[in-house]
């Protein structure tokens, strides 16, 4: 009986061609007959023949690995790409179309970052886009929501005149406080200041008044208070809104007049550089200011208005604009806010102009417009003396 | 190319490498090596693990050269890119799923490699069951094995190595050898399989 290791010696020798002519015809007569043999015979084969791969397989890694230990001995990066320049140069390509590569060498921190950018790539550009989007809307909502809250008084720099009450209110409420706790005793009677106020001056003697349109624009009801905090209630007449300009009556009954007026209205134009000045409430007191007339023209080159400069603060809308000799020439409207001190006030033509229509249709009392100025030759002082009870605040709520 | 070096057409190389030219390989490897290691850099591999795909890469051609089965429908370099690239795709693929998006958006290359990667895979594998089969028949059969099947040693100069009598005794100890590598190698291959 042959243990396998015999047949192994056999097949070695069958295949190495080292039997003889009679062995072998025995032996393959065998095989053909035994198809255990045969397997036996394959097996052997095929393991003999992994072996021989596997060495050759080891020898050429080997190899391989001794040409690449050379190749990195005697080739610094620099020469790799010089090697691929010189194939550029000769034109070579690859079958895809593609051109060779010049080998970049990375630092392990910046291969890093360029495969976190390449997976995030997409997340990050969103992120990004939408970033800038975020930045812009509230950018452009601030400045429209801005523009929107300043539309009503101011347009292009130009500022109109009438003071908001709420804000000294809450100063006056903080200060009324402090009042009532060192006098606890005595409650305060508290009026109602109302939302705005500006300024209105006599147009006759039986109870007409002129202002701005601005001050009383939106007004609820109408309260005008003289020097001596006497209040009466009114009502607008007219209001032109182009010109900027509103004629106030004086409803309460028990309304006398105001007396003979002082000053009178100038039916022309005045001239450039001459002295004006204004009286006004910007705050709870009387307020002077002068001046000089700048332009004849207002802002924008209206002709409705004089330029005039005078330094005007809210509340002084609506205020008379008298010359030297105490003439009425113009109303107080607005100023602009980007232009060193230049107030614009309406020009008195076209009040009168106003009045004369309103006397033309009739409706209401008539018109009795002073006709003498009594201010012509007193002193600037004396003319406010005589002005000053001729001038109200006129308090607006809404 | 460099000082002195032959440079070869495709033609001539698959000549010379048939012919088992050591030069012939050295060039043909140090030529295409850049291309793979760019590549492989370029999609999140490290210098080592270009070398290993480059060289298994050149292995697989190279044995095809060899065996003669070679039907090279391009350029050699198409043919290395194309195979490295599988080589490489397949290697990442196993190890990582999450980072580094494969960059395979190229236009697949009728290059005939995708068959020889195929045959090439099932080779390795009996390779590798080869290898865990030597590790395990043990001592001396393992040396004696690889020193006639691996190092091409006559059994003379293996009967001198491990003190033999004579050269019979070697060769029958050899045989026992060889049936026992023989039950490791196929249990494993099957078991594997």
């Amino acid at each position: 009986m042959k243990t396998e290791a015999d047949y192994y010696a056999l097949f070695e020798a069958y295949r190495a061609g080292g039997l003889g002519d009679a062995e072998r015809t025995a032996l393959e007569h065998r095989l053909a007959a035994d198809p255990a043999l045969a397997q036996r015979l394959q097996e052997f084969e095929e393991l003999t023949g992994t072996l021989t791969a596997y060495g050759r397989r080891q020898a050429l890694r080997r190899r391989l690995s001794a040409i690449h230990a050379d190749m990195v001995a005697e080739h610094t990066p620099r020469l790799d790409l010089a090697k691929v320049a010189e194939q550029d140069e000769r034109g070579e390509q690859f079958a895809t179309g593609q051109a060779p590569r010049p080998m970049l060498r990375i630092s392990r921190t910046e291969q890093k970052l360029r495969a976190f950018w390449q997976g995030h790539r997409a997340t990050m550009m969103v992120a990004a886009a939408v970033a800038v989007l975020a930045v812009f809307t509230t950018l452009l909502g601030l400045e429209m929501y801005r523009t929107s809250q300043q539309s009503t008084s101011s347009r292009y720099g130009y500022t109109m005149l009438r003071r908001e009450v709420e804000r000294i209110k809450r100063d006056q409420r903080s200060m009324n406080r402090a009042i009532t706790q060192i006098d606890a005793a005595a409650p305060t009677e508290r009026v109602n200041p109302g939302k705005f106020s500006g300024t209105g001056f006599a147009l006759t003697s039986d109870g007409y008044l002129v202002t701005s349109y601005h001050v009383i624009q939106g007004a609820d009801s109408l309260l005008i208070e003289n020097r001596a905090r006497q209040r009466f209630r009114a009502e607008p007449v007219f209001t032109d809104v182009a010109h900027d300009l509103a004629i106030l009556q004086i409803t309460d009954k028990d309304f006398t007049g105001f007396g003979r007026l002082p000053y009178a209205f100038k039916r022309g134009q005045s001239d450039l550089g001459e002295k004006v000045y204004t009286l006004g409430y910007p705050r709870e007191d009387l307020v002077f200011n002068d001046g000089s007339l700048s332009a004849r023209s207002g802002f924008e080159g209206d002709t409705g208005f004089y330029q005039v400069s005078i330094p005007v603060n809210p509340g002084n809308s609506g205020g008379p604009l008298l010359d030297d000799r105490g003439n009425l020439i113009g109303v107080v409207s607005g100023r602009q806010m980007d232009v060193q001190s230049a107030a614009f006030a309406t020009k008195s033509s076209y009040l009168m102009r106003l009045v004369d229509s309103l006397s033309a249709a009739g409706a209401g009392r008539p018109y009795n417009l002073p006709r003498y100025n009594q201010l012509g030759g007193t002193t600037r002082p004396q003319q406010i003396r005589k002005l000053q009870d001729y001038v109200f605040v006129v308090k607006v709520y809404e | 190319m460099g000082k002195g070096q032959p440079s070869y057409t495709d033609e001539e190389f698959v000549a010379a490498i048939r012919r088992d030219d050591d030069r012939a390989l050295a060039q043909l490897y140090r030529l295409h090596f850049p291309m793979i290691s760019n590549y492989v850099l370029q999609n999140s591999g490290t210098d080592d693990e270009a070398k290993d795909v480059y060289q298994e890469g050149v292995m697989v051609f190279y044995e095809k050269v060899r065996e003669g089965s070679l039907e090279l429908s391009c350029q050699i370099k198409t043919y290395l890119y194309a195979v490295c690239r599988r080589l490489w795709l397949k290697r990442l693929a196993e190890k990582t799923r999450f980072s580094g998006r494969l960059d395979d958006h190229e236009p697949f290359l009728e290059t005939g490699a995708e068959a020889d990667l195929e045959q090439a895979e099932e080779k390795e594998r009996q390779l590798g069951t080869m290898a865990q089969a030597l590790d395990l028949v043990g001592e001396p059969c393992r040396s004696l094995l690889e020193g006639f099947y691996l190092l091409d040693k006559s059994m003379q100069q293996l009967t001198d190595d491990f003190g033999y009598t004579n050269a019979d005794n070697a060769k029958n100890q050899k045989y026992k050898c060889l049936v026992r590598l023989k039950k490791l190698f196929f249990n494993q291959y099957q078991e594997s399989n």
